[in-house]
């Protein structure tokens, strides 16, 4: 659970691959997403940059957790994450877009099954942008679908039934980042015959199926440039060469998708508060009150200490997660968690204290940091909610720890 | 109850299957062009292998360090050698538990081949039968 296998990694120097892999991603989201940010976040809530994520796709950001046997860059979920922050310093939307769509992959990818891989993996590296969904929350099941323990106490989950060669589902789900504009969903129901949420399965769904019906996009507060959606199943049948794992295995897949997911999420948080304080430290270099710049006054410089001190914080923790992801099957619940709830806390706080340092035109629109602070609320929502990320981290403290474990 | 009676069983069925393996071209290959050793900590009862492109070694005095470091019961990786047991369910649900080059790992479970074909014999020979 605590410090161990992190001697192979310097956090300043990653492998070749994941460096260049990086700084083509920091020329894309300062190039291409940070200049068309602020507009595309005014546009209307169902309005999507494909030109954008065609860029992206170009670069690598949909196929980045995909194998190089499969056309992807195969740079792990270090790769990924360091990826993600650099985008989320310019947009967090288009950071999920991608990310999203990884979250798609996932199952396949966790599944080991070499024929679901070719047939899906693949999509990903044509000349046009694919992108894909995951679809998980429900009206009635939100946390009931994150925590394991609370799966019996699920209510109307989306239900699977098998009828001959094909299953057959039913249901909706709502919130899923990408379903409007996905070719597929990796969708988690449950069972016919199993209470609640225990038989969770997953299931890959082409969303062009007879069935499937695309919701309203929802109107959010911020990471407005990446769309959320409900997606209706009426009685959509897949063959069940779909099935991810097996019948009522989906339980054990989504909870190592989150585990493998959080370190990402946790990277764009890190950019969210990076991004604040590169605004915050421009503002406060150059305003002038008192006489002086801003940073001089000892209450700000305060506070721009104590922002630098967090994001620096926040990268070594998902850094060091997403490594221990990278290099441990099933992946740790633990670190993952931590870093997700310390970053996400982060991004709140460090916007709310960017924002503070530039007064009124914190609050206006066309300065920009009113953006990061809306955004900043968001990834603390999907992928664990503090409190579902608490429930976790604590079970790891009290989890019975061997010490005759060469793992431990 | 568990199906291995004590370390020595144990260490006669694991051992000669990974012998098996070691004989195997595509299998050493694999390792050598990886720079891949795999230590395979067998708990209930304890078995330690370890397995390099050039040898197979047994017991308490395994090397300490490998590229990839695998953990599982014997009983499970007994139903994962016989296939009544998938891989990634048993990695998913924690049952069998790999430290290192996880991608690595997996690339390497098709060229496992032969000793799925070979394990029923040799747990056979062994006294270990299969079932529950
Ligand atoms: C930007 C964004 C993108 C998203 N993308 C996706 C996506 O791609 N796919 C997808 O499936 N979903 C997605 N979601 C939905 C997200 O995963 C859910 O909103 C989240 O799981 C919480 O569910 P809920 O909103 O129903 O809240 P609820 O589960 O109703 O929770 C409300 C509050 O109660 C607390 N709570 C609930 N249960 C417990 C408990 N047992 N113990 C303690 N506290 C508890 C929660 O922590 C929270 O504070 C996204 C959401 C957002 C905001």
């Amino acid at each position: 659970m605590t410090s161990q296998d992190a001697q192979d990694l310097n956090f300043d120097d990653f492998p070749p691959e994941v460096r260049k892999f990086r700084s083509t991603v920091r020329e894309f989201a300062r190039d291409e997403v940070l200049p068309r940010a602020l507009k595309n976040d005014q546009d209307a809530a169902d309005a999507f940059d494909w030109d954008l994520v065609q860029k992206g796709h170009e670069i690598g950001m949909t196929r980045a957790i995909v194998s190089k046997e499969y056309g992807g860059l195969g740079v792990g979920v270090v790769g990924v994450a360091l990826a993600l922050e650099e985008i989320a310093a310019a947009d967090p939307g288009v950071a999920l877009t991608f990310g999203a769509t990884m979250l798609g992959q996932a199952p396949v990818l966790l599944s080991g099954d070499t024929r679901l891989q070719a047939r899906f993996l693949p999509l990903f590296s044509g000349d046009d942008v694919v992108l894909a969904c995951n679809a998980v929350t429900e009206e009635d099941a939100g946390t009931d679908l994150v925590l394991e323990q609370s799966y019996p106490h699920a209510r109307n989950v989306t239900s699977i039934r098998r009828d001959g060669d094909e299953y057959v589902l039913n249901g909706r789900k709502r919130f899923i980042t990408n379903a409007k504009v996905a070719s597929f969903a990796s969708v988690f129901g449950n069972l016919d015959g199993y209470p609640g949420a225990t038989g969770l399965t997953c299931i890959m769904v082409p969303l062009d199926s007879a069935g499937v019906t695309r919701g309203a996009v929802a109107d959010k507060m911020g990471y407005r440039n990446c769309l959320g959606t409900e997606i209706h199943f009426d009685n959509v049948r897949v063959p069940v060469e779909n099935l991810v794992g097996g019948e009522a295995e989906g339980g054990p897949i989504n909870i190592a998708q989150g585990n493998m997911a959080r370190p990402s999420v946790a990277a764009i948080s890190t950019g969210i508060a990076r991004h604040a304080l590169e605004v915050a430290r421009e503002w406060a270099g150059s305003r002038v009150q008192g006489g002086t710049e801003l940073w001089r006054h000892q209450m700000s410089a305060r506070k721009l200490a104590d922002m630098a001190a967090a994001v620096e914080a926040s990268q070594l923790l998902y850094r060091r997660a997403a490594h221990r992801v990278d290099s441990e099957l099933p992946a740790p619940a633990y670190e993952p968690a931590v870093a997700k709830m310390f970053a996400d806390r982060t991004a709140i706080e460090v916007a709310s204290t960017a924002m503070s340092l530039m007064g009124a035109r914190g609050y206006v629109k066309s300065y920009g940091m009113e953006k990061i602070v809306r955004d900043a609320f968001g990834s603390r929502i999907y992928e664990g909610t503090p409190e579902a990320l608490a429930l976790t981290i604590t079970e790891c403290l009290y989890e019975a720890g061997d010490e005759d474990d060469p793992f431990e | 109850m568990q199906k291995f009676e004590s370390t020595k069983q144990a260490e006669a069925v694991f051992g000669s299957l990974f012998s098996i393996l070691a004989e195997d071209e595509a299998f050493t290959s694999a390792l050598r062009e990886n720079d891949m050793t795999v230590r395979l900590l067998h708990t209930k009862p304890e078995c330690r292998v370890y397995v390099s492109a050039d040898a197979v070694e047994l017991g308490e005095e395994v090397p300490e360090r490998s590229t990839v470091t695998i953990k599982m019961a014997c009983d499970t990786a007994d139903a994962l050698w016989r296939g009544e047991l998938m891989m990634p369910s048993a990695v998913a649900t924690g049952r069998v538990r790999i430290r290192g080059k996880v991608a690595k790992v997996l690339e390497l479970i098709p060229i496992l081949q032969p000793a799925f074909d070979r394990y029923a014999d040799i747990a056979g020979e062994h006294g270990i039968a299969g079932g529950k």
